[in-house]
């Protein structure tokens, strides 16, 4: 018995420091690449210069290129990366298969539509803005619900509903982009491909205000949602509200997405890619969404610096993501046929 | 044995389906309505009187008739686009044995229009001729590809594996169009169509270039269908029953493959067409393919006409391209089919 | 040993959207015993024991656990009671097998806790009891279906219910593993006293291994009791439309069924 429980121990203790070791790892590399959006541009200031500007302290140049281009890109970055990255990991343990996610089922269309639609019909306010695209996001997931209930609940129904719905909104958008006026497009022209572009400070709040309310709900979640990966019977079982915890997270992640998605548009992959490579970086059984969501700042902050800095045309970040993140995808699918998921 | 939808439940061979004659009236009569439709409408509308008088009065010369020629092209056009969508989407459907098989689900289209824009950016291409040569090319490359990726595994190609190496496949391809498109912004606007499916711009020389291609696949499309209904049955019967399964395939994906890619060279992706098509027939005349092909041919000229009317009336005072009507007017037959099938055939 | 509870389904109809499959069964589950549920394909053997571990929820009547229904108790406190290994379980892919087998541990912790002392200990006990001790730091892929049923049954048996329901637990499985799985279920039910209610294909493992038969056929139960005294040529003539003798097992005395069929009969 006592051996038993020793080696049970010494595994756990062996996988457990394995996950504390990645996630700091994550973590450090998500604070250089913070650091790397402040001080590479145009202008490079010194380390000290950065610093005093962020403490407040006016300097010439340097406040407005740091205070007012680099920093709200940098947080939206960041902000936006972790919430795609959490939601898709969480997105993907919950439904048990790494393509459910919500850029594939039209969740994120459905947030754009509504952003598109408040941008350039409406010309509303970032608080309407975010309203809208939440309210979108959750209805796109309860339309896709319905549709795809029938007499038992099947993955791959959903998925093709999802890519259904998916191209049904995004020619909504496309409709949206080309009655709207000139002026109007560029601003809009983020939902085409996601980027960082012209972010600006005042936009970031509702975003941050709700990744920071909603990474401690899924995270408290984190035990539920393992049991979901057992599935609805053992689920069950072993006394899960299923039902609950379900709504619960779907809830707390779309609103993630809407509004990152408000903010920068969809980039594409990150949610999709987040997930798999936290879980091979960190081993199995352990809840992915904190370190899948510190991978999505990652994939972001470091796809933007790629696009900004590497070639001599800038790229917004959803291209960069999409060309990184498409090989896996395939190289993903390739996996999971062969061993015959579907 | 996987059964699709509905491919495989008329034996090899069978009579004339039964509402035929009616379907293939009604189809004429909207036909001839969406041509008309088709001149009538845009930014300027033109009634139904001056309309028959330019059309029949060939001395008519008012800026009338200047609009309705131009307007004609585009129509000849997007007539000749839907019937070869239809036509092809009917063909992948048969030789994949799978019903949701459509050019632009499967990837197909970013396929061509990636090497049309490639070639653009990087050879210097220009002519007609060498878009349709670098789109076939794309398009056969995708389409290996996406079917290669889509049936490993169990259970050979099944719906959800294609929708999903389909989609994987375009979200990769198409990211790879931005990525060329946006550092050569000052031609943006004329290679916008390689990102859009558009039948505006379309010239009398562009239908003389397409006519051949689809005269060709129409051709191959009537001979193989006896084979391709034997298909249906499933490899090993339609074996038994002296079709050479591979030759056949080939053949018929050869020429969905071409007419995808030409139509993607002239006129950009345009999805969902075929799919549209495809049921809407079978779901009237039933799955013989002696039948279904040449009457999706209609049906896609059809969808193809009509939602390039209604993206001129949705657009105004500009244009909509077509490609995102037919996106939101096909897309829901693809949900269609996944709650109709049953779980496992999926 | 475990303490004895009085688990009971009244009047049980229950079935799924469109199919009703249990037609109005009572019975009640002898307590620190092993019961077995037999009868043909599509009986509703399995609908049934589904509706006793809450996951279906019954149209009418009720199931009860020492006289209250167990809806009203909260669910993981029902969890602590009433455990189900379902038949085709989820594995979630690259898992350690302590680390699945500690799964079963959630009705026992707290919403952020880790693993306590009790934890350690139930999962080793589990592992212990279904032999799989060396595999603790394996990954779950690596398995053979043997074992892999093997660690599905010892996370049912961490959650540490004194009342335990397998669906199938030996469906796919060589009749080795078979007889191996039922042999390590009957250690359980003879050690701690777990009452184990679960539904079998094999008629004669049944009989053998069961303290108790319940026979259901299109839904209704039509016989009940000691494998000795319930089965007969006439029940199985009931419940399977199949010809038999029934002869007594030479190894363990339990009733043995020999089908008779259309040929091979030498009268």
């Amino acid at each position: 018995m006592n051996t038993t429980i020793n080696t049970i121990m010494s595994g756990r203790r062996k996988r457990r420091r394995r996950y504390v070791l990645i996630t700091t790892i994550l973590s450090i590399i998500s604070l250089v690449l913070c650091g790397l959006m402040l001080y590479l541009g145009n202008t490079i200031y010194t380390v000290e210069q950065i610093v005093r500007v962020l403490t407040g302290e006016q300097i010439k140049g340097a406040s407005f290129a740091i205070e007012t281009i680099r920093l709200p890109r940098m947080l939206a970055g960041l902000f936006a990366g972790f919430a795609f990255g959490l939601a898709g990991s969480v997105f993907q343990t919950m439904l048990r298969n790494p393509l459910a996610n919500p850029n594939v089922l039209g969740i994120t269309s459905g947030s754009s539509v509504a952003a598109v639609f408040c941008i350039v019909i409406l010309h509303s306010n970032e608080f309407v803005i975010f309203i809208a695209s939440v309210i979108a996001g959750l209805a796109t997931v309860t339309v896709l619900y319905l549709l795809s209930i029938r007499k038992s609940f099947s993955l791959g129904r959903l998925i093709l509903i999802g890519i259904g719905l998916d191209a049904m909104l995004g020619s909504v958008i496309a409709y949206l982009l080309r009655i709207s006026s000139e002026y109007d497009i560029s601003k809009a022209y983020r939902w085409l491909s996601g980027s960082l572009n012209g972010a600006q400070m005042e936009e970031l709040p509702p975003l941050i205000i709700t990744v920071v309310l909603c990474t401690p709900i899924i995270i408290l979640l984190g035990k539920h949602l393992s049991m979901l990966e057992l599935g609805e019977q053992a689920a069950t079982s072993l006394g899960v509200h299923t039902d609950k915890t379900r709504i619960a997270l779907i809830l707390g992640t779309v609103c993630m997405i809407a509004v990152a998605t408000a903010t920068t548009g969809p980039i594409a992959f990150v949610a999709f890619l987040a997930g798999p490579i936290a879980s091979r970086l960190v081993g199995i059984g352990y809840s992915t969404a904190v370190p899948g969501g510190l991978v999505g700042v990652i994939l972001v902050l470091a796809s933007d610096l790629i696009g900004q800095f590497a070639f001599e045309t800038k790229f917004p970040v959803g291209v960069i993501t999409g060309i990184l993140g498409a090989p896996y995808l395939i190289y993903l699918l390739i996996r999971m046929n062969r061993k015959g998921d579907f | 044995m996987s059964k699709s939808l509905s491919l495989n439940e008329k034996p090899y061979g069978s009579p004339t389906p039964k509402h035929f004659t009616i379907v293939l009236i009604l189809c004429l009569l909207a036909l001839g309505l969406c041509v008309l439709a088709s001149l009538a409408f845009g930014s300027r509308i033109i009634g139904f009187k001056e309309l028959m008088d330019v059309l029949f009065n060939t001395s008519a010369d008012s800026y009338d008739s200047d609009v309705i020629k131009q307007r004609m092209t585009r129509t000849v056009f997007s007539l000749l686009c839907g019937g070869a969508l239809g036509i092809a989407g009917a063909l992948m459907q048969a030789v994949t044995r799978n019903p949701i098989a459509d050019p632009s689900i499967l990837g197909v289209n970013t396929g061509a229009s990636l090497f049309v824009v490639g070639g653009i950016a990087f050879f210097n291409i220009g002519t007609a001729n060498e878009f349709i040569l670098m789109a076939c090319i794309g398009a056969a490359i995708t389409a290996v590809f996406v079917l290669g990726v889509g049936s490993l595994g169990r259970g050979g190609p099944t719906p959800i594996k294609l929708v999903l190496a389909g989609a994987a496949t375009s979200a990769a391809l198409s990211s790879l169009v931005s990525a060329i498109m946006i550092p050569r912004s000052n031609v943006l606007d004329q290679v916008r169509r390689w990102q859009v499916g558009s039948v505006g711009g379309s010239s009398w020389s562009d239908i003389a270039t397409f006519s051949p291609f689809l005269l060709i696949a129409i051709l191959i499309a009537f001979l193989t269908a006896p084979a391709l209904n034997a298909l249906a049955l499933g490899d090993e019967t339609a074996t038994g029953l002296g079709v050479r399964t591979g030759v056949l395939r080939l053949i018929a994906s050869f020429a969905a493959v071409v007419l995808c890619g030409t139509i993607t060279a002239l006129a950009g992706p345009i999805g969902f067409v075929g799919l549209l098509a495809t049921h809407l027939i079978r779901l009237m005349i039933g799955p013989d393919q002696r039948y279904l092909i040449p009457m999706s041919a209609l049906a896609g000229a059809i969808v193809l006409t009509v939602s390039d009317v209604i993206g001129r009336i949705l657009g105004r005072p500009g244009e909509l391209e077509v490609a995102v009507v037919t996106a939101f007017v096909g897309a829901p037959i693809l949900i269609l089919l996944a709650m109709k099938s049953k779980v496992r055939t999926l | 040993m475990k303490p004895k509870h009085q688990f009971q389904a009244e009047h049980v109809v229950s079935g799924y959207e469109h199919r009703r499959v249990v037609h109005g069964v009572s019975l009640s589950i002898p307590s620190n015993r092993i019961s077995v549920i037999i009868g043909a394909n599509a009986c509703g053997k399995s609908t049934l024991l589904k509706t006793m571990a809450r996951l279906l929820k019954p149209e009418s009547g009720r199931i009860t656990l020492d006289g209250k229904s167990t809806d009203q108790y909260p669910p993981k406190q029902l969890a602590r009671i009433v455990g189900l290994l379902p038949q085709s379980p989820i594995v979630p892919e690259g898992i350690s097998v302590a680390d699945l087998i500690g799964r079963g541990r959630f009705p026992h912790q707290t919403w952020l806790g880790g693993w306590t002392k009790k934890d350690y200990e139930a999962v080793a006990e589990a592992m212990e009891i279904m032999k799989i001790t060396e595999l603790a730091n394996h990954n779950i892929d690596e398995l053979s279906g043997g074992q892999r049923q093997r660690v599905w049954i010892a996370m049912a048996l961490a959650q540490q219910t004194d009342i335990l329901f397998l669906d199938e637990p030996t469906t796919f499985l060589d009749i080795t593993y078979q007889v191996e799985i039922l042999d390590l279920l009957t250690d359980l039910n003879r050690k701690h006293g777990t009452t184990i209610v679960m539904v079998l294909h094999d008629i004669n493992l049944s009989a053998r291994y069961a303290d108790y038969i319940f026979a259901l056929r299109e839904g209704t139960l039509i016989a009940e009791g000691e494998p000795s005294k319930v089965i007969s040529s006439d029940l199985i003539k009931d419940v399977f439309g199949l010809e038999c003798t029934v002869i007594s097992d030479p190894v363990s005395g339990s009733p043995l069924i020999v089908p008779i069929g259309r040929h091979h009969v030498n009268v």
